[in-house]
């Protein structure tokens, strides 16, 4: 009896450390072998924000989405780059942080650039300073690139 | 004689719009590290914050979207914009609304590393707080990059959590903060 109540306990002993050790250890998938939720264009997308805030955040934040567009800027952004497309007009943006595997590519896209860049999307907010609107994303990398 | 006078006005007038100027980028950076020796895994970095600075006023202001701070774990980022942590649905965003309360110690025209005072208003999670920091800028030419590190504590933006209690989060957590305008 004393043996299986030892058993039992040390079962579930390494059943839970096993636990921890998984969640630890979980990283996030590779960008470029994720599935697309949803594929859209940059102009439509932007225009959907700005249209309603909340309703967007829910359809889109968290969520893997490949946007394609014409990229307005490149930024510095430490010692790496960002990609920016911007509404000329309203000023609104979506920008773009890249996965650390994928550094390298966001230094190779340049303004003007036609592109199709997949992340994860985190939403968008209203700038006090800039008097627009932004969506952000992050571990993002490129999946096609047209001069 | 008539030139020199022309040039010598003309490089006042540039060095005063320059002085006058507001920077703005949408690519800083805030990083902040809430690990200790039992956890080294709540610590991320948002590559998109906004922030602007006003060389005449010496007015600074940073907008971060919570949701675009980056973790490796997807559990940990998970929990870090869960109801129980930064409730980021609710507080999407991070902001800082301060100046540098001495302009006398840094000249924007002149190339150099100057360390300023800055002192503003940090809400988290829909707190405000007084934050008070020394900040270090580097003029390079037109590039004018800014720093600042600092600790706050969560306590005060009414950020808890067992984890914190557990020792798996830093009940005082570094925030760096570097935006380069160029």
């Amino acid at each position: 009896m004393r043996k299986k109540v030892f058993i039992t306990l040390f079962v579930l002993l390494a059943l839970g450390i096993a636990g921890i050790v998984y969640v630890f250890n979980l990283k996030y998938a590779d960008s470029k072998k994720e599935t697309a939720d949803f594929t859209v264009n940059a102009s439509t997308f932007i225009n959907e924000f700005a249209g309603d805030n909340t309703l967007a955040n829910k359809k889109y934040s968290e969520k893997i989405i490949s946007v394609s567009g014409r990229v307005s800027s490149t930024e510095q952004a430490d010692t790496t780059i960002n990609i920016k497309m911007e509404d000329s007009t309203t000023g609104n943006y979506i920008i773009f942080a890249f996965q650390n595997q994928y550094l390298k590519e966001a230094k190779q896209i340049n303004e003007g650039d036609s592109v199709v860049i997949k992340g994860s999307c985190s939403g968008g907010i209203y700038s006090e300073i800039l008097e627009s609107s932004s969506v952000s994303f992050k571990r993002c990398t490129l999946m096609e690139k047209v001069k | 004689m008539k030139k020199t006078a022309f040039l010598f006005v003309l490089s006042l007038v540039t060095c005063f719009a320059f002085a006058q100027k507001k920077l703005v980028t949408t690519s800083a950076t805030i990083s902040f590290d809430a690990t200790t020796s039992i956890d080294a895994l709540p610590k991320a970095t948002n590559k998109t914050v906004i922030a602007s600075l006003a060389t005449k006023t010496g007015d600074i202001a940073f907008e971060a979207a919570i949701k675009n701070f980056a973790f490796t774990n997807p559990k940990i980022q998970e929990h870090f914009n869960g109801e129980g942590w930064m409730n980021s649905d609710k507080f999407a965003t991070a902001t800082f609304k301060g100046k540098i309360t001495d302009l006398t110690k840094v000249n924007f025209s002149k190339n150099g590393s100057y360390s300023v005072p800055v002192s503003g208003t940090l809400m988290i999670h829909g707190e405000s707080n007084p934050v008070t920091s020394t900040a270090t800028i580097v003029v390079e030419g037109k590039k004018i990059s800014t720093s600042s590190n600092f600790s706050i504590a969560l306590e005060d933006y009414k950020v808890k959590g067992g984890a914190i209690g557990a020792g798996k989060v830093a009940k005082n957590p570094t925030i760096t903060v570097q935006a380069d305008f160029n």
